[in-house]
Order: C-alpha cells, then sequence, then structure tokens
C-alpha cells in the first residue's frame, strides 16, 4: 500500500472512529434511534462543491458552525430544517413531539448544543486516540437558505485553498423521520493533518 | 432549608434541563447565566450553595470564571459540566479548584448523585 493510499485509509479510519463517538453521544441526548453514520470522505473542489451547494433544495435551515482549533484544525458544521429544531428541541426537553411551534430559544439551543456535543465527541476521539489536541469553540448560529449556509462554510472552511478535503455524514432521527448532514471540512491547514499522518505511519 | 444552585450555562436548552432536574429533586435555582461574566455578577450577588459551570461559552470561558469565582469565595462548591471528556481539560479544571465534573451529554441521576456529594462533601 502507498503512502497516500495509507493516509487516506487513515483519514477515514479517524473519521469513522469520531463520527461513531458523535453518534453515541447524539443517541444519549435524543433517545429516539438517533444515530449519524459517515457517507463519505472526498477531495472537492471549492468551485464544485459551491455549486452543489446552489442546488440544493431551497429550504430554511438552522445550522451551528464550531471551530476546532489546534494540532490540526476543523471547521465542523451541522444543520437541520428549522422545523426539525423543534423536535430536537422537545426531545432534548423529553417533552411530547409537538410541543415546541416555533423557533424561540430552545429550539435554538438545542441546535447550539448539538453542535457543541457533537464536535466535543470528534474532539474528543482526536486527544484521546490520536494524541491530537483541539480547543472547541462556541457554537455559533445562523439561520439561513440551505443552499447559503453551505457555500458559506465551503468557503469559509477553504480561506483561499482551491480544494477541501469533506467528511460528510448523515445525521437522523429514524422514528420522526428527520435525515440531515453533518460536515467536517479541515481548515486550509488541513496539509498539517495529512503531514501528520505521513510521519506517523 | 433547600440548597441554593446557580447554573451557567450558554445554551438554554441545557439551563433549562438542568433546572428541571434540580428542581424536581428538591433543589432551589437561585439564578441562571448564559457566561462566565455574568457568573461572577451573580455569585457575588447570591452567594449560592453550589455552581454548575459550563466549560465552553463565550465571553468568559468556565475555566477563568471558576477561577474568578475562588477568588470571591474560596469555599465556593463548583461542578464543571463539559462535552469536553480530554484529561487536560478536566485535570485543569480540578486543580483549579472544582470540587467535580460531569461530561455532555449526562443522565439526570448522574447530575444529582454528583451534586448531592459536592454538597456533602467539605469545603
Amino acid at each position: 500500500m502507498d503512502k497516500t493510499h495509507k493516509v487516506d485509509k487513515a483519514i477515514e479510519l479517524i473519521a469513522r472512529i469520531s463520527i461513531d463517538r458523535a453518534s453515541q453521544s447524539f443517541s444519549k441526548i435524543i433517545k429516539s434511534g438517533a444515530k449519524i453514520e459517515l457517507e463519505s470522505i472526498f477531495y472537492s473542489d471549492v468551485t464544485a462543491l459551491t455549486e452543489e451547494a446552489i442546488s440544493l433544495k431551497d429550504e430554511e435551515v438552522i445550522g451551528a458552525f464550531v471551530n476546532l482549533a489546534g494540532d490540526a484544525p476543523f471547521r465542523f458544521l451541522f444543520y437541520v430544517p428549522v422545523p426539525a429544531s423543534f423536535l430536537l428541541a422537545d426531545l432534548i426537553l423529553k417533552n411530547e413531539p409537538g410541543t415546541t411551534k416555533e423557533l424561540d430559544e430552545y429550539a435554538k439551543s438545542a441546535v447550539q448544543e448539538l453542535g457543541n456535543i457533537l464536535a466535543s465527541s470528534i474532539s474528543n476521539t482526536f486527544a484521546k486516540d490520536f494524541d491530537i489536541k483541539l480547543k472547541v469553540t462556541p457554537p455559533v448560529l445562523v439561520t439561513d437558505l440551505a443552499s447559503i449556509l453551505l457555500q458559506e462554510y465551503i468557503i469559509n472552511a477553504a480561506s483561499g485553498k482551491d480544494r477541501v478535503l469533506v467528511i460528510k455524514s448523515a445525521f437522523k432521527v429514524i422514528k420522526f423521520g428527520l435525515e440531515t448532514q453533518m460536515y467536517i471540512v479541515p481548515t486550509a491547514e488541513s496539509e498539517r493533518i495529512l503531514s501528520y499522518l505521513e510521519n506517523f505511519l | 432549608m433547600p440548597k441554593r444552585i446557580l447554573i451557567v450555562d450558554d445554551a438554554a436548552i441545557i439551563r433549562m434541563k438542568l433546572r428541571k432536574v434540580l428542581t424536581e429533586n428538591g433543589y432551589t435555582v437561585a439564578g441562571e447565566c448564559a457566561n462566565g461574566l455574568q457568573a461572577v455578577e451573580k455569585y457575588k450577588e447570591l452567594r449560592p450553595d453550589l455552581v454548575t459551570l459550563d466549560i465552553v461559552m463565550p465571553e468568559m470561558d468556565g475555566l477563568e470564571t471558576l477561577e474568578q469565582i475562588l477568588l470571591i469565595d474560596e469555599a465556593a462548591k463548583v461542578i464543571m459540566i463539559t462535552a469536553l471528556d480530554q484529561r487536560d481539560s478536566l485535570m485543569t479544571s480540578i486543580r483549579l479548584g472544582a470540587t467535580d465534573y460531569i461530561i455532555k451529554p449526562f443522565e439526570d441521576e448522574r447530575v444529582v448523585s454528583t451534586v448531592q456529594k459536592a454538597l456533602e462533601s467539605k469545603g
């Protein structure tokens, strides 16, 4: 196996373990057949990604952006359609689904807190299993059309680079038919994690 | 007399969840704060029996808040509540003087037992 292939496999392994831990945390909070699955890991041109984002269904979503700063910096995003945030608030507060009817402070902070807990799970995996220290910043909440939110995220994470590595996961609450996406993108300094892995392997 | 607890977390939903668990178990929530700066002021004003303190917060993070509260009252009982299950941040909290810590996501029973244990401990 050549070195590039080994690095790709290592990234996939780290991503799988991280997503798995995030999924366990998610299930523990939601307790309704909730899970997160790694969907794909790929390198892509920023232009192609932003064009793909434009083609997304134009629905209003609420997303949590989290920066993971440190040895191998990442930007994290997870978002849900606005009405799904009402459901998340009800599940976290153990209320009857349908109790929350508007984007109130609890619906907003359900997304905020999930962003924090999921990004922290990923940071915990990096620290414990790979000795890569990452500091989690407080989540920033954004409400916008999905296409705009995703474009903004990709452009920020790329910070001037033409290509980015994207770790895309599906975020599901099966019982309630909720399915959305969670993204992890190493920032422009992603070379650091690649060279870290190259040296490590 | 019920013990009075100050809840500090930037997420309203976690403050609500903690309020529910604590009041259902016989504690009084003396106040709630969304960041460390508010928490330091509230601590001076309310002098609660215990503080639950999030680590990752805007304005002033939980570790700095812990230090500030302990400067006001070196016997303050503070439980750190964090999603960061990492030795460095947990050891730093304990070294700075935190009474205990709880990892998010938490079970209600874990909150109650940790609070009870902290309140029974000698300052």
